[in-house]
């Protein structure tokens, strides 16, 4: 009997250890000069909106979100990293639908001038709590509005379907460009948001998702070494 | 001030090959210190704990929510910090500053769009401080010689500094073309020594 507890005590122990891993995904790392690390995978889980690549300098984090990458990608460049330091990666997927987008052409106003607060991140009470699994289906925010509030800024609201969310993505795919991008990461249950335009987003079309980060791939460390040499400009 | 290239200010700054050091980043050893710091609130500049906020729109005079730290003259100090932008629909905000008490050195600021640049100079020193992700900013200055800055681990600047008398500063510091709101989120500040 003892030893049955010991033995569950131990695969508790090692059970928060050891985070579950992604078994679709296999990170690999390559120092390609002293101090770029090559980043390849092999592998992705079909449903996954796309994956966020991570790196730390102490084994236990904390981890830094490098980039939101789409979930065709499979490699990444961490370039000019600092000399002499171990690096530590992983990969996760997200998981979510997006809602519905939105066609905005910014004007020249003149607008009325916006709210104080009107750009914050905000839950604006009043909806009904969302109740569906991120990831299932119905959970994708509805009733996206975009309303333009000055030369260069957009309000947005939404509503939230999804009640077990990590936060929500805003994705702007200015016109010209082919794919959605990241512009905002938003707190769970946050369904209104203010943007301020660059000037290439005068004509863009936004959308907002609900996301969950899967499980991260196995961790590849590699360690950086001297800054490269000076040249001398001399053959 | 003059800006170097990296490859030329590695020249008198390779060091013997050390133990490779998990945290901080470069060569050690690096003992870790605690300055301490006042606040600063000025104008609509409003600090909770490490959230740092500029709650007007005013482009004119002193707007700052910062924490400034314990003056150093010598040595090779570290710093190490986490910011998440939460809201920005103003621009060109400074973020982290090393400061030389005789006046402004190193200045990172932020303007829309996640640009990061130097403020004297206007260099870009990186992009994708987009709101709501955490950025991790590393800074090496060795007094007298020079100031790296390292944004997500990658050296992104680097500037020859002269001897005297610095602090670190960070937070959200309306800079002469700027102009708030802004909200910034700082998180896992450290600093070293050696």
């Amino acid at each position: 009997m003892r030893a049955r507890m010991v033995l569950a005590l131990a695969l508790v122990v090692v059970g928060c250890a050891a985070p579950r891993q992604d078994p679709a995904v296999r990170l690999e790392a390559a120092l390609v000069s002293p101090t770029d690390v090559a980043l390849r995978w092999r592998g992705r889980d079909p449903g996954a909106a796309g994956h966020v690549i991570e790196f730390a300098t102490e084994p236990q984090g904390p981890y830094t979100i490098l980039g939101f990458l789409p979930p065709e990608q499979t490699a990444y460049t961490h370039p000019d990293l600092m000399p002499r330091t171990t690096f530590h990666y992983r990969l996760r997927p997200y998981y979510g639908a997006a809602s519905a987008p939105v066609d905005v052409t910014l004007g020249d106003g003149p607008y009325p001038k916006p709210g104080p607060g009107w750009a914050e991140p905000r839950v604006i009470p009043g909806g009904s709590p969302g109740s569906r699994s991120v990831g299932g289906e119905g959970a994708a925010p509805t009733g996206l509005t975009a309303t333009v509030t000055q030369a260069d800024g957009i309000a947005f609201r939404w509503a939230d379907r999804a009640r077990d969310e990590e936060g929500f993505l805003l994705e702007d795919r200015p016109a010209g460009r082919p794919d959605y991008r990241v512009t905002a990461v938003l707190a769970p249950d946050v369904n209104a948001f203010g943007l301020v335009t660059l000037p290439e987003e005068r004509h863009a079309s936004y959308r907002v998702r609900a996301f969950r980060y899967g499980p991260p791939s196995n961790v590849v460390r590699r360690t950086t070494g001297d800054l490269p040499s000076p040249t001398t400009g001399e053959d | 001030m003059r800006l170097l290239t990296t490859s030329a200010l590695t020249a008198g700054l390779l060091l013997p090959a050390l133990p490779a050091a998990a945290d901080p980043v470069e060569s050690g050893p690096w003992t870790s210190y605690s300055p301490t710091f006042t606040v600063q609130e000025r104008g609509c500049g409003d600090v909770g704990d490490l959230t740092f906020k500029l709650t007007c729109s005013t482009d004119s005079g002193d707007q700052r929510a910062e924490r400034r730290y314990a003056t150093y003259s010598d040595g090779t100090r570290q710093f190490e910090g986490y910011f998440k932008i939460t809201s920005l629909p103003g621009s060109r905000i400074s973020l982290k500053q090393t400061f030389k008490t005789t006046g402004p050195f190193f200045m990172l600021a932020v303007e829309r769009g996640g640009r990061l640049y130097a403020v004297h100079g206007g260099d870009t020193i990186a992009t994708g401080a987009t709101i709501g992700t955490t950025v991790r900013v590393n800074t090496v200055h060795v007094v007298g010689s020079v100031h790296r800055t390292y944004i997500n681990g990658s050296l992104k600047h680097t500037v020859a500094s002269e001897s005297g008398s610095f602090y670190d500063k960070f937070g959200a510091y309306r800079t002469a073309s700027g102009q708030g709101p802004a909200t910034v989120e700082w998180s896992g500040v450290r600093f070293w020594r050696k």
